[in-house]
């Protein structure tokens, strides 16, 4: 059975974009296009994978990541950040949560820069899920 | 010591000796002269503080003796010998100043008496010269310290930054320096005592100053006020002026300004305006580039979407990969028109339109995106607005503008189940106006958001904006010379209302 993988992003051209490359790759896409949507679909679709934006309205990547390590139920699916945002602000970002009080969460498996290259979000796909 | 050094001049040796003896013994230094002029040259040589001599001596007497010693020395003190039968001559000597005289034949009491009196003029004289140096000597002391406090005066006024100009009460400039200078023009040695106040100043400053002087007005200048004031090349200089009638026993005296020259602070404020604006148009540069970057980056997954789906011959993934790139296009030729309309003169260019169909295609082209996002777009227009001759792209463009505004601030409020709403509105003005309303009830602003709105290229959406397009919608209504009107809540939505003027069909048309 194909794997599914779930792309949370409020950009309606990089959705069609990441659906399209993991269709291409043999994958069934599941789309979200805010935090708040995705936490819901995550619980609802149970994803093999989940593809995190950082910047967007409603709920960022930033609290959604935060959210889905700290819950049991979700810290085990792995997730590639796709974001324009660099790796590094998103860890310090992280460190700051965990400055506030919450828990340390480990860093996500991948992590990718907008604009992705197709070949490079596939590989990055086949390494995690195999 | 000179003080106790004593001539005595008389003809007679007999008494010479006599008195030699007894004054000697006294303590005195005596010097004795048997003429008139031996005694004048022993004075002069000695200059002895006392001196007897006798009235009647042949050659010069005892009285022209007398003369010439006072000549020489008017604080020698001296004493007359006088025989009998001179007496009218011992009181002549008085009256030329002599201190005393003796009897022939001499008493030793009379003369003790003599000499005693003299000793104590001699000695409140010098007392008294004392005194006198020494109350010299405090003047001197006085004089320096108010010196000292004027020209510390003098020095403050000089010195200082500002200009201070002072007239008497006649309107004439006595202090004026160099910041005065600095600003008016002319030179200190051109003014000072030689000019009017009036000459100076700007007429209407001029007036106050003079109806001050005159007590005609009760001249209160005393609030700094921008001033602007011509030089004596007629240059307009810009300054803070402060001023005061000057009263002493309520009287008016004259009256004093001060100038504070603010071309330096003019300049430097312009100078932050520039830098600011330098500063400004950097960041604008980096968020239109980042702006660009991302278009091309839906372009090229556009292009990557649309090959996929024409090797799989997929027609939904062509449409898919094809809308990407239309939107994409779209929206860097949105952005050339905003920078284009931002950076231009544009005159608005009115022709027979419909607003009400403007603002229907406005609200048909935002729709799909509404929709994405459960955006209701309700629409209100006023059948009264018909077919009007205005500017149709002013309308379209900064309409675009608004609702694709209100659309985003619906899509960025956080509030959890909320029904968004962009309501559009249309209504006939009596002033020949139509007002456009834009109503959303999303994240709303807050008090430094709705500061920044059309200062700056300013944008709330992070890289999915540029902040030109209310810079835009504002400058578009500027050159139509209509209203705009922002008024917002946090939280609670925003609403734009824009005031378009319009020109009837007909009235056009005849014209």
């Amino acid at each position: 059975m194909a794997k599914r993988v779930l792309n949370v992003e409020d950009d309606p051209d990089i959705r069609t974009f990441v659906s399209t490359v993991l269709e291409e790759n043999g994958y069934t896409p599941i789309m979200a296009k805010d935090g708040e949507e995705g936490i819901k679909k995550v619980r609802e679709e149970k994803p093999d994978l989940i593809i995190l934006d950082i910047l967007m309205p409603k709920q960022s990547g930033i609290k959604m990541y935060h959210d889905l390590k700290t819950d049991d139920s979700l810290k085990n699916i792995p997730v590639v950040m796709l974001s324009g945002v660099s790796r590094r602000t998103f860890l310090r970002s992280q460190a700051a949560l965990t400055e506030f009080g919450d828990e340390t969460v480990p860093e996500p498996q991948a992590y990718l820069e907008k604009p992705v290259e197709p070949e490079d979000l596939a590989e990055t796909l086949k390494k995690i899920l195999g | 010591m000179e003080m106790s050094k004593l001539l005595i001049i008389d003809d007679e040796e007999g008494i010479r000796k006599v008195l030699s003896i007894s004054l000697a013994s006294d303590g005195y230094d005596v010097l004795t002269a048997s003429t008139g002029e031996e005694g004048i040259e022993v004075f002069k040589k000695e200059m002895p503080s006392i001196v007897l001599t006798d009235i009647k001596m042949p050659g010069m007497d005892g009285i022209t003796v007398l003369k010439q010693i006072k000549e020489i020395n008017p604080n020698a003190e001296v004493i007359m010998i006088t025989g009998h039968g001179d007496m009218d001559s011992a009181i002549e000597t008085l009256k030329l100043d002599a201190s005393d005289f003796l009897n022939k034949p001499i008493k030793d009491d009379a003369l003790f008496v003599a000499l005693k009196r003299a000793k104590e003029r001699i000695d409140i004289r010098t007392k008294l010269k004392t005194y006198t140096d020494d109350l010299e000597n405090m003047v001197r002391v006085a004089t320096e310290e108010v010196k000292r406090r004027s020209e510390f005066q003098d020095k403050l006024i000089t010195s200082s930054n500002d200009g201070i100009v002072a007239t008497d009460e006649n309107g004439v400039i006595v202090i004026y320096n160099y910041g005065a200078q600095k600003i008016f023009g002319y030179r200190r040695n051109e003014i000072i005592r030689k000019t009017n106040i009036e000459k100076i100043l700007p007429e209407k400053l001029a007036s106050e100053f003079i109806d001050g002087l005159n007590n005609q007005a009760s001249a209160n200048f005393s609030e700094w006020r921008e001033i602007s004031i011509a030089d004596k090349h007629g240059k307009l200089v810009p300054t803070r002026f402060s001023g005061s009638i000057l009263t002493e026993n309520s009287g008016i005296i004259g009256s004093v300004g001060f100038f504070r020259d603010l071309r330096e602070l003019k300049r430097l404020q312009e100078e932050l305006i520039k830098s600011e604006r330098l500063a400004a148009t950097g960041q604008t540069v980096a968020g239109l580039a980042h702006y660009i970057k991302n278009i091309l980056n839906g372009l090229k997954g556009g292009t990557y979407v649309l090959n996929v789906a024409l090797d799989k011959n997929n027609t939904d993934k062509v449409k898919n990969g094809w809308s990407m790139i239309e939107r994409n296009v779209r929206r860097i030729s949105d952005l050339v028109l905003d920078l284009l309309t931002y950076s231009k003169e544009r005159k608005p260019e009115a022709e027979p339109c419909f607003p009400n169909e403007i603002v229907e295609e406005v609200c048909s082209l935002m729709e799909p995106r509404a929709r994405e996002h459960n955006i209701e777009i309700r629409k209100h227009l006023d059948s009264l607005v018909g077919g009007v001759y205005i500017d149709p792209k002013s309308i379209h463009r900064s309409m675009l503008n608004l609702v694709s505004n209100a659309i985003d601030a619906c899509i960025f409020d956080s509030s959890p189940k909320k029904q968004w709403r962009v309501d559009v509105y249309t209504e006939l003005q009596k002033d020949h106006k139509i007002k456009f309303k834009v109503k959303d009830n999303g994240m709303g602003m807050d008090k430094d958001t709705k500061a920044k709105l059309f200062s700056t290229l300013f944008s709330t959406k992070g890289e999915n904006g540029t902040g030109l397009g209310l810079l835009v919608t504002d400058k578009i209504v500027k050159e139509s010379e209509g209203i705009l009107k922002v008024d917002s809540e946090l939280g609670n939505g925003t609403t734009f209302t824009m005031y378009l003027p319009y020109t009837n069909l007909s009235g056009a048309g005849i014209s």
